[in-house]
């Protein structure tokens, strides 16, 4: 319309304007009553144009269109409906054979050239990470300050720390046995025989050597768990309301306890009454983590290690009532009473036996 | 629609009345309803208002109907109880103020603009998310409601500053009208009294001096030698004579009206030297009070830039919500739980809220308004900074905005010769020759036959500059005098004035009879000044050189030529001769007397012409040809004479000096006006009369095929229908102007300038922009900061974007792969609203690419703020190299640490678990729930680094949009240093400094992650500067249509 308005760029004022006003009218109604028309045959000039300056211009059109109708002030429906045209020419225009106001040639080209730069992109990310996994060894983490001081976790768990049960009751306890048994199955002596070596307790085990050289195990037989080795009594004292909770500390690559002495472990009520707990055997009785159990390195390497495991067998403790325990490590090093991890150095549960 | 368009200075009795007797809040609702049900309903209604005219037939009344009318009596006035009753009726007589709003309303308006809306909607989706979230889990975190407190407080505190930047603004503007209590002098009770303006009532009969602004509309009752001064009215600059004939039918045209706020000039001493009328408007209803309010009738127009942000807000919607539910889909059929899903939903639609945006465009824009103020622009309205820049029109008021406003002696003729006179404002170097004898008598005439006078005591101050008692013409007179010979007052002194004819309008002369002061001549000297051709005729010679020669026909013709020749400059040519009368028939005892006309009053000797003009500021020509060389049609509409505005218009080159008219061109060619083709010409003036009779369509033509425009003799209304018709044509408008008249106009236009020091308060109020100086120039200025920071804005929000890319991948990535989140919300708002502030104000502060004064204004619709390319260009390019660099951090960190990129992979679950306090890395570590957050945490900072050190690069590259950084130069622009330092200022702080408070999620980086996303830094830049080389290289190729932004 601007165009056609250009063109006759014959200036009406101020005289004579009579026959241009009429022409103006005409074009005003052709232009409103088949705007497709219009669209085709301005299609059709714009043919010889290049392919980006269509592309523009369709759109500018398309635009001028819109505001056109607003500015018409149709019924809303109609609106409406030719808004849906408008954008489903967008979506396809079938006589153009353009989608997205572009051309299949445009289409292509554009991805071709989003091919190549996403192509080359991904090259450099490649060669980033290529570069990244040089700079890490397969065998040692590079840092492990995150990870330490070490966590500790308890056997049975099962997504609670809450341990309840009822002693005549072996439902309430029976997936604590299962639980054990099961995680004890990779600790059982036949096993560690056959895999691990026993090595001289109260030093590192230090493998020197290469990086890359297979690392040997020290055993952790089941069997020095004793009683709460479930060996003697299958059902870890559960059947008699003094039950087994094992200890595990997390396993942190190159971790060796400070000055040569083994961590310890040490429960006691974390709140409430010192006495709910009158008594806990540790297996192994020194209730700590052998120092030829250390230094850890890594499960590349270290394929048969066995962490080692403290057993706290719970022989007298308050029944009929929930008491919060708190397992500490202790030693050198090692740092319980971080307050935002609970999990750091310490772990904290309840036994609520019931009989 | 030709018969709708508004008649200028039509009375449409019965409309206004009915508008006048509604409510005027009732009024305003009522159409404020029309205005949003239908656009073409708008229209009408607009029209309507617009030909609400005036209400006035005082005029053709004579003395007796008007006492009857009024119930008063021209002698003795209204009776004091009379008055009171009519004040209590009618209100005082002041102008309504224009409809404050409320400050409350300010302030809220300045929350919900475009892109505070969406900072809204991302805030409350937040809180839905949140209590989703809550609903679900009792213990979820809070980062949600967090985020949505932080962006309801952005948009509330970058409110409360835009409102203080333009409750500043508003302020200066304040202290501009010092209003003095006007007083006013009125017959009441037989008694005459000064009472303040404001208590007049209608029937009041006012006495009015020289000098007095008339205090209400008034129908003159007695006048002689009456001349005001309406330019703030109709835009003349010539004093209008007043008598108390009814001339004209229109009101604003006849002799017998006198104007609220108008000035009297002057008014004849003799016989009283008042002039009489009757008050017969006061306040609102005086043509001055219906101007206001039409102007508080317009609409005003939405700035262009308001649109930008709306259009750019739709994008960044469209991509959030289309990438929103693309996730959600994607999420859902990953079989996420639908709630989770949604929680995405609305993660990913707040992730692409650039929250920082909205603060820091304000602050660009109140920067640029500050040094716009410095170069005396204040800017009313903080989006109006940009407007300037997109205009593509400048409708410019000719009196006061384009000339002086104050009449000046522009040439002479004497000597058969035409001499030019200094014109400039203050530099009065005049250069014409003023040996000849001629000269001396001219001089003399000048000088002795003027009544103006200087204010005593203003010795001190500039000889243009003081202020002078007595009209227009004379006052030019009297300064030019004063300039060119001296101390004025003296000579006049020295030569002592016996006889005076004042000038009155059937005369068309003056005439002064004064002794010499030449000791040894005794004869009188005759002196007179007046209308050329009435001077002529009194005169039987000329003086040529010095020397009385007879007048003979060639000499008369060599004047009409010349009388001619000034006349069409659209001068105000004034004839001047004088009389030496013999010392015998006039001794010096004679005793002249003015009535009986006892002195020649023929064969005078005719001394030269001199002629005047309400000359243009010294500044405007340059200032326009700026204008014309950015591309800006600059249209002159005036209310004054066509002859005039065509003169000022090529003097000041709006017709530029090349272009003819149609109707130069048919003078030229000697043919008749119909014949000539009217595509040569390339100017036209269009008369108020021709206005009058166009359809839209007709004005459309116009101002589409002339390329340089002067309207004249236009009404306010015209003026309105002009600045509609430019609109029609897609541009954006300024209007320029400094009277009344203007304020609708104003109003109407994209961007209203009015003019600080002449303006009247009316326009001032209507409009978006003040030049403190009144000087034109300070338009150029304008509209080159305006393009400025649209370039520069572009630049900003591109930046803004890219980084945006880089703060919403992780949170895709964490969707879909299942890694650790990589970036938090906390530090997200850190990137936001931390680091990349000062960067991005510090955009505002680059310096032109190239020439942005020789290039097209930008069309409204088609060179957008964001457009495709540079969406397209931030998100999938930049927006992803940038990303990548980051997860090259993000990955580095958590490698080195134990988790190897495959182990990452689908670890989301267990390692969001709380109970999984054994989870084990790549290297066969076992984590603890706190340990993995804290690396986790460890990943937002390292993330945030990538980002922050690659928005380094990003900040350079956003440098430029088409040159070479190293074109542009580095550091050029000291503040993106600042920004750079700024940024890693901050990241220093928030990882070093409060990495240890656990709450914001930072911790302390190892110093080498800051490095890792260097060369990803370079790449960026790198690849930018192809980016450009391309453009550069090729110009309109692919490349440049789809990667210019």
């Amino acid at each position: 319309m601007r165009r056609q308005l250009r063109s006759r760029r014959a200036p009406v004022f101020p005289h004579s304007y009579r026959y241009r006003l009429d022409d103006q009218d005409e074009v005003n109604q052709n232009y409103l009553a088949d705007e497709e028309e219009e669209a085709e045959e301005e299609a059709r000039v714009m043919v010889v144009h290049n392919l980006e300056e269509e592309e523009e211009e369709d759109e500018v059109k398309e635009e001028e269109e819109k505001n056109e109708e607003e500015g018409q002030g149709q019924p809303t429906s109609n609106t409406w409906w030719r808004k849906l045209q408008i954008m489903n020419e967008y979506l396809w225009d079938p006589e153009k054979r353009m989608s997205l106001a572009r051309t299949g040639q445009s289409w292509s080209l554009i991805l071709v050239i989003y091919f190549f730069f996403y192509a080359s992109l991904a090259a450099v990310i490649t060669l980033c990470m290529y570069t990244l996994f040089l700079t890490i060894g397969p065998y040692m983490p590079t840092f492990t300050e995150r990870v330490k001081p070490p966590g500790v976790m308890i056997r049975p768990f099962a997504h609670s720390l809450n341990f309840n049960f009822n002693v005549s009751e072996p439902d309430t306890w029976q997936h604590y046995v299962i639980s054990l048994n099961g995680f004890l199955q990779g600790y059982n002596d036949s096993l560690q025989e056959e895999m691990n070596i026993d090595c001289p307790p109260g030093q590192y085990f230090i493998q020197d050597g290469n990086e890359d050289e297979d690392k040997k195990a020290c055993q952790f037989k089941r069997s020095f768990l004793k009683n709460c080795s479930g060996l003697e009594d299958p059902t870890f004292g559960y059947s008699t309301g003094q039950p087994c909770i094992l200890l595990k500390m997390n396993r942190i690559v190159g971790f060796r306890p400070e000055l040569g002495d083994p961590v310890k472990v040490s429960c006691k009520v974390q709140r409430g009454d010192e006495n709910d707990i009158r008594s806990i055997n540790y297996y192994p009785e020194s209730a700590s983590f052998d120092l030829r159990y250390y230094p850890y390195y890594g499960k590349m390497t270290h394929v048969n290690y066995t962490s080692p495991l403290v057993a706290m067998h719970f022989t007298d403790v308050v029944k009929n009532q929930a008491v919060p325990v708190q397992c500490q490590l202790k030693g050198k090093g090692i740092i319980n009473d971080v307050i935002n991890d609970r999990f750091v150095g310490r772990i904290i549960f309840t036994l609520n036996i019931e009989t | 629609m030709g018969q709708k368009t508004p008649q200028i200075y039509s009375v449409e009795l019965n409309g206004a009345k009915d508008m006048k007797q509604t409510d005027k809040g009732d009024d305003k609702d009522k159409y404020r309803g029309l205005w949003s049900t239908c656009l073409e309903l708008r229209k009408n209604h607009h029209k309507e208002h617009v030909t609400k005219e005036i209400d006035l037939d005082d005029h053709k009344l004579s003395n007796k109907e008007l006492e009857n009318k009024y119930h008063t009596n021209i002698v003795t006035g209204l009776s004091s109880t009379q008055a009171a009753e009519l004040l209590a009726r009618d209100g005082p007589n002041a102008l309504s103020p224009p409809q404050e709003t409320p400050e409350i309303i300010k302030f809220l308006k300045q929350m919900v603009g475009g892109f505070s809306i969406l900072l809204w909607v991302g805030a409350i989706l937040c809180w839905i998310a949140y209590g989703i979230q809550f609903s679900n889990d009792k213990s979820s975190s809070l980062d949600n409601v967090y985020l949505g407190t932080v962006l309801a407080l952005v948009v509330i505190l970058t409110g409360i500053f835009a409102y203080y930047q333009e409750a500043k603004s508003t302020n200066i503007m304040a202290s501009f009208s010092k209003m003095i209590p006007q007083q006013a002098l009125v017959i009441r009770d037989s008694e005459k009294k000064i009472i303040p303006a404001e208590q007049l009532v209608v029937g009041d009969i006012v006495e009015i001096k020289g000098g007095d602004q008339i205090p209400a509309d008034i129908r003159l009752l007695f006048a002689q030698g009456c001349k005001v001064d309406n330019s703030s009215l109709t835009g003349e600059s010539e004093p209008q004579p007043r008598s108390c004939e009814f001339t004209h039918d229109n009101p604003l045209e006849t002799k017998n009206i006198g104007f609220y706020s108008t000035t009297c000039l002057e008014v004849s001493i003799s016989p009283v030297g008042t002039a009489t009328g009757m008050v017969i408007n006061t306040g609102d209803r005086t043509i001055i009070g219906h101007i206001a309010s039409l102007a508080s009738g317009v609409g005003n127009e939405k700035t262009p830039i308001a649109t930008e942000i709306e259009h750019f807000v739709h994008i960044v919607a469209g991509v959030a919500i289309s990438i929103g539910v693309l996730f959600f889909i994607i999420a859902v059929s990953m079989k996420y739980r639908v709630l989770d899903s949604i929680i995405f939903l609305i993660g990913i639609i707040v992730a692409n809220v650039p929250e920082g945006l909205l603060a820091t465009v304000t602050v660009t824009l109140s920067l640029t308004a500050k040094r716009m103020a410095k170069k005396n622009c204040l800017v009313k309205n903080l989006e109006a900074v940009e407007t300037l820049g997109s205009t593509s029109i400048i409708c410019s008021d000719k009196t006061g905005t384009l000339t002086q406003n104050r009449m000046t002696v522009a040439h002479l003729w004497f000597d058969n010769q035409i001499f030019m006179a200094d014109t400039s404002e203050d530099h009065f170097k005049q250069t014409f020759d003023q040996s000849s004898g001629t000269w001396a008598s001219l001089s003399k005439i000048i000088t002795l036959c003027n009544r103006a006078e200087f204010r005593p005591g203003q010795e001190r101050v500039p000889i243009m500059k003081r202020v002078v008692v007595g009209d227009a013409s004379e006052t030019a007179l009297l300064k030019f005098s004063e300039v060119v010979l001296g101390d004025v007052m003296e000579i006049r002194k020295r030569n002592h004035k016996v006889a005076e004819i004042p000038f009155n309008s059937t005369n068309k002369f003056q005439l002064s009879i004064h002794k010499t002061d030449d000791p040894t001549d005794k004869r009188f000297l005759m002196v007179m000044k007046g209308a050329p051709e009435k001077i002529l005729e009194k005169c039987s010679t000329i003086m040529v050189n010095g020397q009385e020669q007879p007048l003979d026909q060639s000499t008369a013709e060599a004047f009409y030529t010349a009388y001619m020749e000034l006349g069409g400059l659209g001068e105000r040519v004034l004839g001047f001769c004088h009389l030496y009368l013999s010392a015998d028939e006039f001794p010096e005892t004679y005793s002249f007397d003015v009535d009986a006309m006892n002195f020649p009053m023929s064969n005078l000797c005719f001394v030269g012409l001199l002629s005047m003009i309400d000359p243009p500021r010294s500044t405007v020509p340059d200032a326009i040809t700026k204008c014309r060389s950015a591309g800006i049609k600059v249209i002159m509409v005036t209310g004054d004479h066509p002859i005039t505005a065509k003169a000022i218009a090529k003097s000041v080159g709006i017709i530029s000096a090349n272009s003819e008219t149609v109707e130069d061109i048919a003078k030229r060619l000697n043919i008749a006006v119909e014949q000539v083709n009217k595509q040569d010409a390339k100017a036209v003036v269009v008369t108020g009369m021709e206005l009058k009779d166009m359809s839209e369509d007709q004005l459309d033509e116009v101002l589409t095929s002339y390329p340089e425009i002067v309207f004249a003799r236009t009404s306010p209304q015209q003026k309105l229908i002009i600045v509609e018709g430019c609109q029609r044509q897609d541009a954006v408008v300024a209007v320029t102007g400094d009277g009344v008249n203007d304020s609708p106009a104003l109003k109407k236009a994209d961007i209203g300038i009015a003019m600080g020091i002449a303006g009247s308060d009316a326009a001032k109020n209507a409009a978006d922009m003040v030049l403190l100086d009144d000087n034109f120039a300070s338009i150029v200025t304008g509209v080159e900061e305006g393009r400025l920071i649209f370039d520069n804005l572009k630049k900003t929000i591109a930046y803004t974007l890219t980084k945006n890319i880089a703060e919403l991948c992780p949170f895709l990535i964490y969707i879909i792969v299942g890694v650790p989140l990589p970036l938090g919300t906390i530090t997200i708002l850190f990137i936001d609203l931390g680091t990349d502030i000062v960067p991005s104000i510090a955009l505002a502060y680059e310096k032109a690419e190239s020439d942005i004064m020789n290039r097209k204004p930008r069309h409204k619709k088609k060179d957008r703020l964001v457009n495709k390319p540079l969406a397209v260009y931030s998100y999938l390019h930049i927006g992803l190299m940038q990303s990548l660099g980051a997860f090259l951090v993000y990955f580095t960190v958590y490698a080195q640490e134990g988790f190897r990129p495959s182990t990452l992979i689908n670890l989301r679950v267990e390692w969001e678990k709380d109970f999984v306090n054994n989870l084990e890395d790549s290297y066969g570590q076992e984590w603890t729930r706190y340990q993995r957050k804290y690396l986790e945490w460890t990943g937002y900072t390292a993330f945030f680094i990538g980002i922050m050190i690659q928005q380094i690069a990003d900040l350079i590259i956003r440098k430029t949009r088409k040159n070479s950084i190293f074109q542009q130069g580095l550091f050029r622009n000291k503040v993106i240093w600042v920004g750079i330092a700024s940024q890693i200022i901050i990241a220093l702080i928030l990882s070093y400094g409060l990495g240890s408070i656990t709450a914001l999620n930072f911790t302390m980086l190892r110093p080498q992650y800051w490095f890792v996303a260097v060369p990803h830094a370079f790449l960026i830049w790198v690849y930018d500067e192809v980016r450009k080389l391309f453009i550069r290289l090729y110009p309109g190729s692919w490349w440049d249509k789809n990667m210019y932004y």
